[in-house]
């Protein structure tokens, strides 16, 4: 598939930093001429020890560059502030509410080019969908994490986290700056309203789920999840599935409902001088045995219509066009465009 | 607070430039790009385009919500200094006092620990302590003491004792060379004439040691109020500071502005306190100085 | 003033407590202690609970523990990513320590001695750094680095990590200077020696206790640095702190325990070896 592309040679590059030389004065992080580096994001963790082990290597020779990737979080911020002619990352990976607020300050570019990452006519529907910008290249389904040695059994909806008996081990997120708690918000609103952006009906339902522990990052979920500090919360299914093997008490459910949707997206910055390698990241990283590694490291659905999973993997994860269509997408140009007006609601709800 | 201020700057006074110029360049050229962003609608740096604006000021002030937010971050900052002045006080006694070297030893180890832990990991322990399951609550149950979990997450108290636990080390610290320079011999005068020992450390002991309660009690009050990371993982985003709101302006609503403009306004209100509190320092060693 | 305090004693007969640790009130002493230990006890509890969660073999923090292992060190010792954050947080920390230390006892020196006017502004302003919230402090620097387009190099960071460790050794030094007595230098004056000389064989020699006060906050400050590393650190350089915080986001197991014992244990050795070599001892008494 690379091929179409053409090589990717020493001299275009050379010559590509050459017209930039001007720019160059007014750019902090232009690669060297012979060395071409492709900065871009990632996440720490296993899917950060895995990309610095096999699958960014591996890119770096069929490609010969040098990926750099910064995944000291956050990352908008930091692009914000770089100049727009000389980003501070060529391609960057992070969640899809970001990315929209992203495109929509100008900083990545909205959508993917298909001729420039063939690999994009196998992915499914949702991935570059128009609630997505740049492209997804893993989801995740944000359903309810629940203890399995307590009792709760015949969970099937979402409204069951209304339920008086999980008062006191009940969890939720910071929903101004967690990604979950904002999809969950917006699924309040389909659940108790007239669809998802019905505010008022998410805020009553918010306000009615007290008492809840809410956090701000799901890794802290999880732990709550696993000492047993909270027995049904908001969760996505990776945050459950990673513990595979360990014989802990807690299980995912996807609710009747639907699964929201919590997806990987990259995108490509306008002001990157590596555009064409930028593009064939993107491309590597919908790769079907790439998607499949990570995959199977982390317990992303993958985006690629063609991976095929362990057995093991394929049960559990979003594999099947049956399966994917179970995801419900957010529309994030919406929620943030009104973000400020639902902190301010928010803040209000759970303050102590 | 020299008492020949009314002479000319000497020789000595150049050794200020090198400091002057990190600060010119590390701090005042940074926040200044800051509180310009403060009063623009756009990152100067980066758009072209930017025009001035009060909105960013304005929000703050039309808003009940943010003065409420300013007066928890202040409270919790005076709450903070309070205890850890109480606790730190009777350590840095001990410290000052204690002979043995060993001993001393193993007790600036015990001081200095919390602030080794990392802020993160201290934090998560703390979590593990205080949460509804945590050992705390565990233990007073098990013992038959309470039979409801206490709520001591996620409220001002359990941000109240993880700011005190890390910070107190920063008060035992300031006010152990104080203590440690008052003269034992004047407690032991004052036992002598027939003073109690509560009495002789009240009289003669504290006031001796108020320059260091004083600078012990700026530095912790100027770490509490700018503080986010305990007060954000103990207080889950259920208390709000303005540390935590700049926090989040920064990471999950991009609006640096607003979140420059919060940032000044703190500094501000804290610049104010700390120049009133110099004051009172000023004043308390010069009256030593004149005694 | 050691007078006075002496003359206005009051005499008033009480066997009662605290603090003063002296044999012939056994009650007093023991309440004295007892409150200590307490308050050692607060101080180390939540150190306690880091260290069960570095041996606890359970990926999550668990009361009460399971087991012993060491997984969780030779995971941390294991990884290279741990490995460079940590020896890259040991080289900013000691960067920043001896910076701030010579800049910041130079600064107090000319505070104390230097006859500047608006001393107590200087002061203030120098203690500012501390009261911004870090992460705005952080972004700003960074900001700034774009700005003159200089990349995010380690002097970078040190200098960020210099800003706000700054404060710390300026006022250790301050509190020392305050309280020696200026006759010596003038005496050594009177005696010939020009201000250099009575600075290097007078002046340096009594402050050295607080300078070293300072240096131990610079270093300890510096090496739990979070906020300010955040926006500074470059990818392939980032400090244990920052290491830890992008690790536990994803990753919440008893490695962040592990990585916080041999940091304190590390800060211990740097601690021992220099009380063992100056004496911090001397900076308590003086």
């Amino acid at each position: 598939m690379m091929k179409a592309l053409g090589p990717l040679s020493r001299r275009r590059f050379l010559t590509a930093s050459a017209s930039l030389g001007i720019g160059t004065i007014a750019a902090p992080y232009v690669a060297r001429a012979d060395d071409p580096t492709l900065r871009i994001t990632g996440w720490g963790g296993k899917w950060g020890d895995i990309m610095k082990a096999e699958i960014g290597p591996a890119f770096e020779s069929e490609f010969k560059c040098k990926l750099q990737i910064d995944s000291a979080f956050p990352y908008l911020p930091k692009l914000q502030a770089s100049s727009r002619s000389a980003p501070i990352y060529d391609v960057m990976h992070t969640n899809s509410n970001e990315q929209w607020a992203a495109a929509e300050m100008g900083l990545v570019e909205p959508k993917i080019d298909p001729k420039l990452v063939p690999n994009l006519a196998d992915v499914y529907p949702y991935a570059i969908s128009d609630k997505i910008v740049g492209v997804s290249i893993f989801t995740s389904a944000i359903g309810l994490g629940m203890r399995t040695d307590k009792g709760y059994n015949g969970v099937t909806s979402w409204k069951e986290l209304w339920d008086a008996k999980y008062n006191g081990v009940r969890g939720g997120y910071v929903i101004p700056v967690n990604s979950l708690g904002q999809a969950f918000l917006m699924m309040c609103g389909t659940l108790f309203g007239k669809g998802q952006t019905d505010l008022d009906a998410a805020y009553m339902a918010l306000e009615k789920l007290k008492p809840i522990k809410i956090v701000d990052f799901t890794g802290a979920m999880e732990k709550m999840l696993l000492s047993g500090e909270v027995g049904m919360c908001v969760i996505h299914d990776s945050g459950i599935y990673r513990y595979d093997g360990q014989n802990q008490p807690t299980d995912f459910v996807s609710p009747s409902e639907g699964v929201l949707s919590l997806e990987q997206v990259l995108t490509i910055t306008p002001g990157s001088k590596m555009k064409e390698l930028a593009n064939a990241y993107v491309n590597y990283m919908l790769r079907p045995e790439v998607q499949k590694r990570l995959a199977e490291t982390v317990w992303y659905s993958p985006a690629n219509k063609k991976v095929k999973l362990d057995a093991k993997y394929d049960a559990k994860l979003l594999t099947t066009p049956e399966k994917v269509s179970k995801l419900i997408q957010v529309d994030w140009k919406w929620y943030n465009e009104r973000k400020d007006e639902i902190d301010q609601r928010v803040n209000r709800i759970f303050r102590a | 607070m020299s008492s020949t201020a009314t002479t000319r700057p000497n020789g000595l006074a150049l050794f200020i430039l090198p400091s002057a110029l990190l600060f010119t360049l590390f701090f005042f050229l940074p926040i200044g790009l800051m509180a310009l962003m403060s009063v623009l609608t756009g990152n100067p740096v980066v758009m072209p385009k930017v025009a001035f604006t009060t909105r960013h000021y304005a929000r703050m002030i039309g808003d009940p919500f943010y003065l409420e937010v300013i007066w928890t971050t202040i409270r919790i900052g005076l709450v903070t200094t309070l205890v850890a002045l109480v606790i730190g006080y009777p350590l840095a006694h001990w410290m000052a006092r204690i002979r043995s070297r060993t001993g001393h030893a193993l007790l600036l180890m015990a001081v200095l620990a919390p602030m080794l832990t990392g802020i993160v990991v201290r934090t998560f322990a703390w979590m593990t302590l205080l949460s509804d399951k945590g050992v705390v609550n565990q233990t007073l149950i098990s013992l038959g003491l309470i039979s409801q979990p206490l709520k001591l997450m996620y409220t001002e108290t359990g941000i109240v004792v993880g700011l005190v636990h890390i910070y107190v080390p920063f008060m035992v610290l300031t006010l152990t060379g104080v203590i440690g320079r008052i003269d034992e011999r004047l407690e032991q005068a004052a036992e002598n004439l027939g003073a109690s020992p509560l009495r002789a450390f009240i009289e003669v002991t504290l006031p001796l040691s108020l320059p260091g309660i004083l600078a012990g009690s700026l530095l912790v009050f100027a770490l509490a109020i700018s503080a986010y990371v305990t007060p954000i993982l103990l207080g889950g985003f259920q208390i709000m500071t303005l540390p935590i709101l700049i926090y989040q302006q920064i990471s999950a609503n991009f609006n640096v502005g607003f979140a420059a403009a919060l940032g000044i306004v703190l500094l501000m209100i804290s610049l104010l306190l700390v120049i009133a509190y110099n004051r009172a320092l000023g004043l308390v060693s010069g009256q030593r100085e004149l005694q | 003033m050691q007078t006075t305090a002496s003359s206005s004693l009051p005499v008033a007969q009480q066997a009662a407590s605290m603090p003063v640790p002296g044999p012939t009130r056994p009650y007093g002493r023991y309440l004295y202690l007892a409150v200590n230990i307490a308050i050692l006890i607060f101080l180390l509890a939540p150190i306690a609970i880091v260290v069960v969660f570095a041996l606890n073999p359970t990926p999550f923090i668990q009361f009460p523990p399971v087991g012993v292992s060491l997984r969780w060190f030779e995971k941390f010792f294991a990884s290279r990513d741990f490995m460079h954050a940590l020896w890259f947080s040991l080289e900013v920390a000691v960067l920043t320590t001896v910076s701030a230390t010579m800049l910041g006892a130079s600064a107090a020196l000319a505070l104390a001695r230097g006859n500047l006017p608006g001393t107590r502004l200087i002061v203030a302003t120098m203690l500012s750094p501390l009261m911004l919230p870090a992460i705005l402090t952080g972004l700003a620097l960074f900001q700034t680095y774009v700005l003159l387009d200089v990349g995010r190099p380690t002097w970078g960071l040190v200098a960020g990590h210099t800003l706000v460790t700054l404060p710390y050794v300026v006022r250790t030094t301050l509190a020392v200077l305050h309280n020696f007595d200026t006759r010596l230098e003038e005496a050594a004056q009177n005696l010939g020696a020009s201000p250099l000389r009575t600075f290097f064989e007078v002046t340096l020699p009594l402050i050295k206790p607080g300078v070293l006060a300072g240096a131990i906050f610079a270093f300890i400050v510096s090496f739990d640095q979070f906020p300010v590393s955040l926006f500074l650190v470059s990818p392939g350089n980032e400090t244990l702190p920052v290491t830890l915080f992008n690790y536990l986001k994803f990753d919440l197991d008893g490695t962040i325990g592990a990585a916080s014992v041999v940091s304190i244990v590390l800060a211990f050795v740097v601690v021992i070896g220099l009380d063992r070599t100056v004496g911090l001892r001397s900076y308590v008494k003086l």
